[in-house]
């Protein structure tokens, strides 16, 4: 290559060395890890290798800094971070997960653009060119005019290394007589810039246009505190001041010293060969180091003594550093400033508070993002550390550490990155904060193959059943649990008509202590549900038995919640979501204070063994449908010696509510097999048993007793797959319109079945399970269970749903909404706001069929004329 | 139209200026870029129609003995400059109200005139300067907020003009551009430093900084490159200040 190479010069011949590099990028990534990680480890043996050279030429070329550190410089370049990432994955799959079906895989960037600074010309070259090499990306360095043969040698030396290890021929390049406007164009033609440099080069990189991982100028103020180790402060400020006269960018570039060991501070530099300067040499020494507030190109990484000469002031030949004792920290002060040299402004300070104020203010003034250090017994001072590290608006705060080589990491330090390329975060305008690795100069892709939700069953831990079986399971209460004290939530019309003495004699005979709260109304409000709580925290249950219907068990749930939490915000528990396991509110743990019993006298809610709970804010209106596995009963009774008497309007609402509930839950994305089996023995035992329930009532406890089982386990059914828009819509109808809740789900059903059967709906549900729009299919199995025939699904579905309606019919439940004296007037005032509040119910999301609002209000119309 | 040479009112290298009653005549030396006359012609027009500021008016681009010439109105009254010269007491009301004209002016926008960070990447790659040094002044230029406010980019104390009736006028376009504010008033701190009025300099700083509301350091970061600008005219004596000038670090 040494033949025929081409000098690049101009701006055309930067653009062929663009295209070169580009396309032996593109061969570089598609090379292996093993092939890249042989590369990788030629490339800084042969920069290492070259340390010693590199140093000299970089010092001979720009007359700054010194040989020996240089060396040091360039080493760990190579050294350190081949350490850091010889065992990185950078290439291909580097993390997997196969039971999420996750892979992360690294790519290159491509092109990476790399701004080289005089301050750094030979070792930020080695750093950027082997992270470059590392993660198959190409890299053109622009270097500055002034440091270019050596920035320019040290990169020729990674690249003849990496393409006799493998590398393509011209993976790195470079601009050989530098400009601007090069500079400008390929930043322009890169895929990512690393640009190290001062801030007109950083906001010349980041207005290319082109992503860029901009560097800026640090100013690190380094504050001593009364507790800090004073010879260990002082020495380490020194050593890492004159390392390499003073050019790293995160060297100090002042000292600030409470009054209480500021002489002691100030005889130890003095001590150690610094030179502190008097009023009118640190006058002379401001005029030289800053010119217009600008730094002197002229002092950048020369000797203190050298400085001096130039400032007219005369020093000791072995002067370490040039120490002004200033006041200012405002940026007209020119010790204030950043002085990439051996010069160090100090600063007495009345006390820890003011050292902070002083360091913040000579951040600002120009060290933004970049780094701050502190001297302190971090042991015993934690929280001094605290309100320093809070204060500082910096991206790096080194404790007890020379800040030059603490900042660049893994010397001083060992768990921050190594890197010559210190990122300064939002504050310094760049884009990242941390120090630049291999991270920042890779794509990672992550390939994510589709994973179907864990789904769960969940039931009472207890759930007793048969006819009679309500004393036998109390007993548990004594012999089992081992309770006190129960608190029995009923209504007014099962209290006053002996329901609860069946419990309550029990209790008497089992010695345990009882009280009854029976002021639970239909539609349970908050109010009366706060009454409970308030005497049940007066009361101290360790168990509360919930009897009735719906009402009573809901009221009774949200009393215990009251109880048991006090301080919940119902406004918060009822928040909608879309998966229950990721909702934002996190429900409080329930059963701590007491153990709580359904005890159901319908056969419908299923209340009993659900997750659910409704209640109204009486004062509003506004319905708060809670929703938490904390809220299920622990125990179950389901005694169909309590349902025997129910009448029939009760018997046919709660029923078909049932029915509803299990044909939602078999339609719901969320059913599986577990839930499949229940919702479907409810369905046939709900159309074989309710006639006969309704129209005999308790002559018939056979049809009872099934009716109560089917309508539990329609209620394990749903309390797993959850529901319907039959119940959105359902819920809000009755809340409009004031209809028993039954009845609304069974008017709105067998519309809602017929827009869910659709095979090409508007839109379908999200869910990984629900693969795709099969929900006729689903409807179809419940009509073949029922033994219904037909061609075809959509038969059997017609056939199923007219079975629906004759079942309705059977037990007085009209065809229409309409019939039910809503006038059409009253209705379509409504039609709007019931909608939309339908659309957002939280049954909603369970639905295989996601609606449009338009769409549930169309469903609506029909179901108010009863449209077959 | 018939114009008298007859009084001359100043003298430059490249040009003459002479008073015929109510006008002015620019006359430029034979062989001056025509290009560079048209210009300014132009430019003074732009500002004269797109802009309410007082500006002597543009007459005439002439041809007179081979050479061109431009004649404008002329401007009877006293300039800044020799106020300042009688008035030393008033020093700091006399530049309060040299920093408000100046504030009027960079208040306006002339969308079609030349912009100032292309003007000074011109000026700063024609000089004879190190490499390195050049690409220390173009990346601190490029890093530069491109704004476009009207900047006289000449403006001293003897290019204001108080006129009898108290009216203000400003005087000789033909360095105008549209840019950055912070770089017109370093343009006129350096003019002041050069004239050797390093105290008024620090003073005028100071009144633009509080009046305008931008930092002193901001104003400064456009030294080095005003200075490459000056540098360009070629003053012998100055070369060694603006040398001193330019070789700056990017790192504030």
């Amino acid at each position: 290559m040494a033949n025929d190479y081409k000098i690049v010069d101009s701006l055309e011949s930067l653009e062929e060395k663009i295209k070169q590099v580009k396309e032996a990028q593109a061969k570089f990534a598609k090379y292996s890890q093993e092939e890249v990680d042989k590369i990788f480890l030629a490339a800084a043996l042969a920069a290492n290798k070259a340390r010693v050279s590199l140093a000299k030429m970089a010092v001979e070329e720009t007359g700054m800094g010194v040989v020996e550190d240089k060396v040091i410089k360039n080493n760990y370049a190579a050294e350190y971070i081949y350490n850091k990432y010889k065992n990185t994955k950078t290439c291909g799959v580097i993390e997997e997960d196969k039971a999420y079906g996750i892979k992360k895989v690294a790519e290159p960037l491509g092109l990476i653009a790399a701004v080289i600074p005089t301050t750094n010309p030979t070792s930020t070259a080695i750093f950027k060119t082997l992270i470059c090499l590392k993660t198959r990306n190409g890299i053109i360095i622009s270097p500055h005019p002034r440091a270019k043969k050596s920035t320019i040698e040290a990169a020729r030396i990674v690249l003849e290394a990496a393409v006799k290890a493998g590398a393509p021929e011209g993976i790195i390049g470079w601009i050989d007589v530098p400009s601007l406007d090069m500079t400008n164009m390929l930043m322009q033609s890169a895929d990512t810039i690393l640009a190290t440099g001062g801030p007109g080069m950083v906001k010349s990189a980041y207005s290319s246009g082109k992503p860029a991982l901009g560097v800026g100028a640090g100013n690190v103020p380094a504050v001593i505190d009364e507790s800090s180790d004073i010879t260990l402060a002082v020495n380490s400020i020194i050593h890492s001041k004159t390392f390499d006269n003073g050019m790293i960018c995160a060297s100090e570039q002042s000292v600030i010293v409470p009054e209480k060991i500021y002489k002691e501070v100030r005889d130890e530099f003095a001590k150690r060969g610094c030179y502190f300067l008097n009023p009118e040499e640190t006058e002379k020494v401001r005029k030289t180091i800053i010119i217009n507030d600008a730094l002197n190109a002229k002092i950048v990484g020369q000797k203190a003594h050298t400085i001096a000469k130039l400032a007219d002031v005369e020093v000791p030949e072995d002067t370490k550093i040039l120490i002004g004792e200033v006041e200012s920290t405002e940026v007209s002060e020119e010790f204030a400033h950043e002085k990439l040299s051996p010069v160090l402004a100090m600063y007495k300070a009345k006390d820890f508070e003011d050292s902070i104020t002083k360091a913040c203010k000579l951040i600002d003034g120009g060290g933004l993002g970049h780094s701050s250090s502190l001297y302190i017994n971090a042991e015993k001072e934690p929280e001094k550390l605290e309100k320093f590290y809070s204060a500082m608006r910096t991206c790096r705060v080194l404790v007890n550490t020379p800040s030059s080589h603490g900042g660049i990491g893994d010397i001083y330090n060992f768990k921050l990155d190594p890197s010559l390329t210190l990122g300064c975060g939002s504050w310094g305008g760049n884009s990242v904060s941390g120090n630049v690795g291999v991270k920042n100069l890779l794509n990672v892709k992550t390939v994510a193959e589709r994973r179907e939700n864990m789904l769960w069953f969940r039931a009472p831990e207890k759930v007793y059943i048969k006819r009679g079986c309500l004393p036998v399971a109390l007993e548990e209460l004594k012999y089992v649990l081992n309770r006190k004290k129960v608190f029995i939530v009923t209504d007014k019309f099962l209290y006053e008509n002996g329901y609860t003495k069946g419990i309550t004699d029990k209790l008497d005979e089992l010695g345990i202590t009882h009280t009854t709260f029976s002021n639970v109304a239909p539609d349970p409000s908050l109010a009366s549900a706060k009454e409970g709580a308030a005497l049940m925290e007066t009361f101290k249950p360790d168990c509360i038995i919930a009897l009735g219907g719906g009402s009573a068990m809901d009221a009774a749930k949200i009393m215990w919640v009251l109880y048991e939490h006090p301080e919940a915000d119902f406004y918060d528990m009822a928040m909608r979501f879309m998966d229950i396991r990721k909702r934002v509110y996190e429900f409080p743990k329930m059963g701590e204070k007491a153990y709580f019993i359904a005890v159901p006298t319908s056969s419908g809610t299923g209340s009993e063994v659900t997750p659910f709970a409704v209640i109204t804010d009486e004062k509003t209106g506004a319905k708060y449908p809670l929703a938490d596995y904390e809220l299920m009963p622990k125990m179950a009774i389901v005694d169909t010696d309590l349902m025997m008497n129910a009448p029939k309007g009760l018997t046919s609402a709660s029923g078909i509510d049932a029915l509803v509930h299990s044909l939602e839950a078999y339609a719901s994305m969320m059913a599986t097999e577990f839930t499949d089996g229940l919702a479907m023995e409810a369905i046939k035992l709900i159309f074989e048993y309710l006639p006969r329930a309704y129209e005999k009532g308790a002559e018939d406890p056979e049809a009872r007793e099934k009716m109560a089982h089917a309508a539990t386990m329609a209620g394990m059914a749903f309390a797993n797959a959850f529901l319907g828009i039959a119940h959105s819509m359902g819920h809000k109808l009755g809340a409009f319109h004031h209809l028993p809740h039954g009845v609304t789900v069974s008017l709105v059903i067998p519309q809602v079945m017929r827009f869910n059967a659709a095979e090409v709906p508007t839109k379908m549900g999200t869910f990984p399970q629900y693969e795709y729009p099969h929900t006729l299919r689903r409807y179809a199995q419940i009509a073949e269970n029922l033994g219904i025939e037909g061609k075809d699904d959509q038969e059997k579905l017609d056939k199923l749903i007219a079975k629906i309606e004759e079942l309705k019919a059977t037990i007085g439940i009209k065809p229409s909404i309409k019939e039910y004296n809503i006038s059409e007037e009253d209705f379509m005032a409504t039609l709007d706001e019931m909608s939309e509040q339908a659309f957002d119910d939280q049954c909603t999301g369970a639905n295989p069929r996601y609606p449009l609002i338009s769409e549930i209000k169309d469903l609506y119309l029909k179901a108010y004329h009863g449209e077959k | 139209m018939f114009i008298s040479l007859d009084n001359p009112i100043a003298e430059r290298k490249t040009k003459t200026v002479y008073r015929d009653g109510d006008k002015t005549i620019k006359l430029f030396v034979e062989n001056y870029s025509k290009a560079d006359i048209l210009n300014e012609a132009l430019n003074q027009v732009r500002v004269e129609e797109g802009t309410d500021l007082n500006i002597p008016k543009l007459i005439e681009v002439s041809r007179i003995d081979n050479r061109w010439g431009l004649i404008s109105e002329f401007v009877e009254g006293t300039t800044f400059a020799e106020k300042l010269e009688k008035e030393p007491e008033n020093e700091e009301e006399i530049l309060n109200q040299f920093v408000d004209v100046q504030l009027n002016i960079l208040s306006k926008t002339v969308p079609l005139l030349n912009r100032m960070k292309e003007k000074y990447k011109r000026k700063i790659n024609s000089l004879d300067i190190t490499d390195n040094i050049r690409y220390e002044l173009l990346q601190r230029l490029d890093g530069m907020k491109d704004h476009v406010k009207l900047c006289h980019g000449d403006f001293n104390p003897s290019n204001v003009v108080i006129k009898e009736n108290g009216e203000v006028s400003i005087l000789d376009w033909s360095h105008v551009t549209i840019g950055n504010a912070s770089s017109d008033a370093a343009n006129t701190y350096m003019q002041f430093i050069m004239d050797g009025k390093a105290d008024r300099a620090e003073k005028y700083l100071e009144i633009f900084s509080v009046k305008s509301g931008i930092n002193k350091n901001l104003v400064q970061r456009w030294i080095p490159i005003v200075a490459a600008s000056r540098k360009a005219k070629g003053k012998e004596d100055e070369q060694e200040l603006l040398d001193r000038w330019l070789d700056v670090l990017d790192y504030t």
